[in-house]
């Protein structure tokens, strides 16, 4: 959790990291009849009452916070199939398949979207515990981070960024030390970078 | 002798509140007279469950009114009467199988243990831990007797079949032989069972032989003693293999088997005269209630863990059927019946009685002076009651047994029983309604605007009105019902309630609730004395209601009694829409292949008409379990087999299937219908064996698409075939729907716009049929099709598309039919001018051009033989402004291809010809552009002229 926190390791605040995940899309059922929605990225509609129907999670949000919808937790939150990946994450060192922006999703329909979840404090505290103990799993395979060939399947947004900037700028240090003479100079550029780009001004998001 | 294994299914709940140490209860099951019914109850477990033989997946309906475990259960002979005792010291009877609580029959100080009716159902015994075994009379509760002398509980009660006597046994093993006339002790055997103490899951029991001459007792060495009827000698006993004292036994319908089982959990069946056991089975838990199926040779058993399961082909198939050669006990001797008169029906009868009471009623007793009396009073009252019921009970059931049936898994079964059972007709039942279920909340009315739930509480509901789009839909409050509405109907404007009538107090109440008027309390209800509401519907500005006296019933929203009709038959169901009412009524009695015989009738309330009536088509051996109308005003019904049909005035008004659950359906989902649209089915889906939805959580809708049942072609396009029948169908609507609303002098413009589309939808169809047609070789096929195309720029396509598939031969018929096709309209054309130039010279005598492009608008007057005058004017309008860029641009377009082509000269002068006579000049030409349209209506969408005109092109060319 310590990557988590600490602003400065990781290239997104966790607050941009949710924002991309916005754009997933979830299953709603709307309660009013309503006319296609035109959005850039995307068209999406019409909506007639009691009918499911596909939207980003943002729209999905905007819906239910006006009590226009009910969301329908997606299949994997279901209590089954937290416990299972649970149980795989607990049991291999490999990271078991979940969609790429878990967290940030579970972290807003269990916000948001109380109502819609059956069983919310059993999905909490899984996704909670699931949560754990990848992030732990990342740390310590950061233990024994590499040159050599590294594989991490299924990562997820939140934990890619975590070790983004890290494991960037790890490699090139072995890079570096492996072709000394051959890039004197580009640890002053490309090394500064990810700094840098953390020293921008943040734009602090909107909390949900 | 093999072992089988027989899987049990819970049905009540084991728990150690109020069961025995073990956590054991003591669990009853019987079987109806017809073995329709299974009902189970538990000494653990406040509930009696009335579960569906025919289909064991439902759920079955579960009867809340005692408040602590059921003891003891009792059917009365003709299965119409159902009686429980239970720890709570109450014995309460019920309808059956609708399962009505009836009354309190009677109270004990102490826990009720068991319970048995007599052979005609007059009289009720009931005894338990109190000292004192009651005799009631159970029409009208009151106490006949009470035989005291058992010392400790009393466990088993059994009148003899024959009348004259009653068993009993009681905890310490003590048999006593009543006899009912005087109510005195005839033998006493004591200590003949064995003694179960404290144990109440454990009980003694007793049985008479289904002939009356031996009763059968567990015996003390874990074997069956039988006594005779009158002496009350052993006669003989069955031993044989229980290592543990009997619990329960059961005779065979005939007598020729009994099931014993042991505390040792096992179920021996025996062939009493050969004192010998022919088969056997382990379970896992002691059995502790056995019932044989009346028909056929299946014993039901329930555990003392609340399992049950039925024990199919008990008796070997070699051997005679546990069914065969029923005693007639009535008629071989006229045993004492307590009550005597023919025909009657004790107890309260419903449909299902009137089958097996021809034994009873014949019988001609000995007249007993004591209970005449009683027993004249009783009559009528048990007839008012056969009344009531008649009235109530196929109500009550209709919507339960609707869904019910469209579990597949039964239907074999049910075919099996179809055939020994008489075949019903349908019951009323409301569309969108779902059974009742204790303690849940149910649906009175589904439909695609709204909800109306309601939950039964102790003498009152709750019913809520809920609106899908929140947004719209006025917010209504939630009511306290005191009638128990039982039908509901809804639409936009209000809902209208309806309750059958129960007994005297409570009538059959209508009561109509508009959501928002400008009238304070502009709510109203009717009563209907000796009529009873069947099935309610609404519309716009009307109620209707059809009573039992098959009285349509129709009154405006404010209340207004405005028509009552007769209609042909009982009503099945109804569903309103708009203007229009829609009945469905039985034509007669089924057919005996149990094929329901339904008609139906449209309704145009505003107008007074009956636009149409007909048979309303089935599946085979199926009912009807839907009915409404599609969103764009189509009816439609849905039956038990998952067919939708849609109909139309095609072929003068029929019936299309356009939607088969068993094509599309997955094995474990049922549907539910809503209601449909033009291309979509909008349902529940349920997952099997569920067959209709819940309340809670929020049922969602699935939609399906609409596809005509195909056979399998040789195309391997049934996707493209569908999509054309479909489109078919839809443009046929709005082709008429274009009709009717020209000849109202209505605008057609978006209809016209609509048809277009559709029209252009249905040519790129074709064109892909083409080309799989094509493909797969299929040459003839592909020239019908093109045939069909309506637009020209798709034929064109078409030719293109044979060219590209290098078939010339196809692509040189494609182009006959082309350009035959506009030499048609060419001529067509030019006969429609023909006839303008005429009127115009006979109307306009010095018939100038400029005159004759007016007339239109001043023809509506004159001329008749033009259908649509109106419409011509418009597109004279239109003509007139668009037509010379169109004509241009088209003339553009055209004439380069054709004159490619070959025939192209001939088509031209041809056209030129005929043209030539038609008229001199350009102008004309221009008018008869609008003549044509009107006399093409049908084909008239507004784009569609741009393409007909080209054929008037040539015939400028040439002018010029």
């Amino acid at each position: 959790m310590a990557g988590q926190s600490c602003s400065q390791l990781s290239l997104f605040t966790p607050d941009e990291v949710e924002f991309m995940a916005e754009d997933e899309l979830v299953e709603i059922v709307p309660n009013l009849r309503m006319d296609s929605l035109n959005f850039i990225c995307g068209d999406y509609g019409p909506f007639y009452p009691q009918i499911a129907i596909q939207v980003p999670l943002w729209l999905a949000l905007a819906l239910k916070k006006r009590g226009k919808c009910t969301i329908r937790p997606p299949q994997w939150m279901s209590i089954d199939n937290l416990t299972q990946v649970l149980e795989g994450e607990r049991e291999s060192h490999a990271f078991q398949s979940l969609p790429f922006h878990y967290v940030e999703i579970s972290r807003l329909l269990l916000d948001h979207a109380r109502d819609d979840i059956p069983e919310i404090y059993m999905v909490r505290s899984l996704v909670e515990d699931i949560r754990d103990v990848r992030f732990h799993k990342v740390e310590t395979n950061l233990e024994n981070f590499t040159a050599s060939a590294v594989t991490w399947k299924n990562m997820a947004a939140m934990e890619v960024n975590i070790i983004r900037a890290f494991s960037g700028r790890a490699l090139q240090a072995f890079y570096r030390h492996e072709n000394e003479q051959l890039i004197p100079d580009l640890d002053r550029t490309q090394d500064r970078q990810p700094q840098n780009l953390n020293d921008r001004p943040r734009r602090n998001l909107r909390p949900r | 002798m093999k072992i089988r294994t027989l899987k049990l299914q819970e049905a009540h709940k084991p728990s150690s509140a109020y069961g025995a140490a073990n956590g054991s209860s003591f669990c009853s099951i019987l079987w109806d007279q017809q073995a329709r019914h299974l009902v189970t109850a538990s000494s653990s477990d406040s509930g009696i469950s009335i579960h569906d033989a025919l289909l064991p997946s439902t759920t079955p309906k579960i009867l809340r009114h005692h408040r602590d475990g059921v003891t003891a259960l009792a059917l009365s002979p003709n299965s119409t009467c159902l009686a429980s005792g239970s720890i709570d010291n109450s014995v309460k009877l019920y309808k059956f199988p609708g399962g009505d609580f009836e009354t309190n029959i009677t109270r004990f100080t102490l826990p009720i243990r068991a319970l048995a009716f007599n052979q005609s159902g007059s009289m009720l015994a009931a005894a338990g831990d109190d000292d004192g075994i009651k005799l009631i009379n159970t029409v009208d509760g009151s106490i006949a007797r009470v035989l005291k002398g058992h010392k400790g509980s009393v466990t088993g009660l059994a009148f003899d079949p024959m009348g004259e006597y009653l068993a009993s046994i009681d905890s310490m093993g003590t048999v006593l032989f009543w006899e009912l006339q005087s109510g005195t002790i005839l033998h006493t055997l004591k200590g003949v069972a064995p003694n179960t103490g404290l144990d109440t899951s454990l009980v003694n029991i007793l049985s008479w032989s289904p002939d009356g001459e031996m009763l059968a007792v567990p015996g003390l060495r874990n074997d069956v003693v039988m006594y005779d009827r009158d002496t009350a000698e052993k006669v003989f006993t069955l031993r044989g293999d229980h290592l543990l004292p009997l619990c329960f036994l059961s005779w065979s319908p005939n007598g020729k088997y009994m099931a014993t089982s042991g505390l040792d959990r096992q179920v021996l069946i025996w062939d009493v005269l050969k004192k010998q056991d022919i088969d056997r089975q382990k379970f896992e838990d002691r059995i502790c209630c056995m019932a044989w199926k009346p028909v056929g040779n299946t014993l039901a058993v329930v555990d003392v863990s609340g399992k049950y399961g039925l024990w199919e082909s008990v008796v070997p198939s070699s051997m005679k059927s546990p069914t065969e050669d029923i005693p007639q006990s009535s008629k071989k001797t006229n045993g004492l019946m307590l009550f005597e008169e023919e025909g009657q029906e004790p107890c309260s009868s419903g449909s299902l009685g009137d089958l097996g009471e021809d034994s009873i009623g014949e019988s001609g007793p000995p007249s007993r002076k004591r209970i005449r009396k009683r027993s004249e009073f009783d009559e009528d009252r048990s007839t008012e009651n056969t009344i009531d019921d008649y009235g109530l009970l196929p109500q009550r059931m209709a919507p339960k047994r609707a869904r019910e049936q469209l579990d597949k898994g039964a239907n074999e079964e049910l075919r099996s029983t179809a055939i020994s059972v008489r075949s019903k007709m349908q019951e009323a039942f409301q569309p969108g309604v779902t059974p009742v279920q204790p303690g849940k909340r149910r649906f009175l009315c589904y439909n695609m605007l709204g909800t109306i739930t309601t939950m039964e509480y102790d003498g009152y509901s709750h019913i809520e009105i809920d609106f899908h789009d929140t947004s719209r839909g006025p917010r209504v409050p939630a009511m306290t019902d005191h009638f128990g509405f039982t039908m509901a109907c809804l639409n936009e404007n209000g809902s209208v309630f309806a309750n059958p009538c129960k007994g005297d107090k409570n009538m059959s109440t209508l009561m109509y609730r508009p959501f928002s008027s400008w009238a304070n309390n502009s709510e109203w209800s009717m009563r209907f004395e000796g009529e009873e509401v069947k099935v309610v519907a609404l519309g716009v500005h009307w109620v209707a209601a059809i009573t039992s006296l098959n009285y349509l019933r129709i009154f405006t929203d404010g209340g207004l009694q405005k028509h009552i009709l007769s209609l042909d038959g009982p009503a099945v169901t109804a569903s309103g829409s708009k203007n229009q009412l829609a009945v469905v009524t039985h034509a007669s009695n089924c057919l005996p292949s149990n094929d329901q015989v339904l008609e139906f009738h449209v309704f145009d309330i505003r107008n007074g008409t009956r636009p149409s009536r007909g048979r309303l088509p089935l599946s085979p051996g199926s009912h009807l379990i839907w009915f409404g109308f599609s969103e764009e005003g189509l009816l439609s019904s849905y039956d038990s087999k998952g067919v939708l049909r849609v109909y139309t005035s095609q072929y003068g008004g029929s019936w299309l299937p356009l939607f088969s659950a068993n094509k599309t359906k997955k094995s474990d989902e049922n549907y539910w219908v809503v209601g449909l649209n033009a291309s979509k089915l909008f349902c529940i889906v349920c997952k099997s064996p569920e067959v209709f939805p819940q309340v809670m959580p929020k049922p969602i809708l699935t939609l399906l698409d609409l596809s005509s049942p195909l056979a399998s072609s040789d195309l391997g396009a049934d996707v493209l075939e569908n999509e054309f029948i479909l489109n078919n169908l839809h443009l046929f609507q709005i082709q008429k729907r274009i009709e009717e609303s020209s000849s109202d002098g209505r605008d057609t413009t978006d209809l016209d716009d609509e048809a277009f589309s559709t029209e252009a939808a249905q040519d790129r169809c074709i064109l892909r049929l083409i080309a799989s047609c094509c493909n797969s070789d299929k040459l003839v096929r592909a020239t019908e099709l093109v045939k069909l195309l309506t637009l020209e720029k798709s034929m064109k396509g078409a030719i293109k598309l044979v060219t590209a598939l290098k078939l010339p031969n196809l692509a040189d018929r494609f182009n006959n039919i082309l350009e035959e096709r506009m030499l048609n309209e060419t001529k067509d054309m030019s006969e429609a001018a023909g006839v303008a130039v005429n009127q115009g010279s006979g109307l306009g005598r010095n018939g100038t051009s400029s005159e004759v492009s007016s007339e239109p608008s001043c023809i509506p007057s004159s001329s008749t033989t033009l259908s649509a005058p109106h419409f011509v004017k418009k597109v004279v309008n239109r003509g007139e402004q668009k037509g010379r860029s169109d004509h241009n641009q088209t003339a553009r377009e055209v004439q380069p291809e054709a004159a490619t082509r070959g025939r192209s000269t001939e088509l031209r002068t041809t056209a030129a010809a005929a043209a030539a006579t038609a008229a001199g000049n350009e102008e004309s030409s221009r008018t008869s552009n609008p003549f044509f349209k009107s006399s093409s209506t049908h084909e008239g969408p507004a784009k569609e002229s741009t393409c007909q005109r080209p054929p008037s092109n040539p015939f400028k060319k040439s002018v010029k």
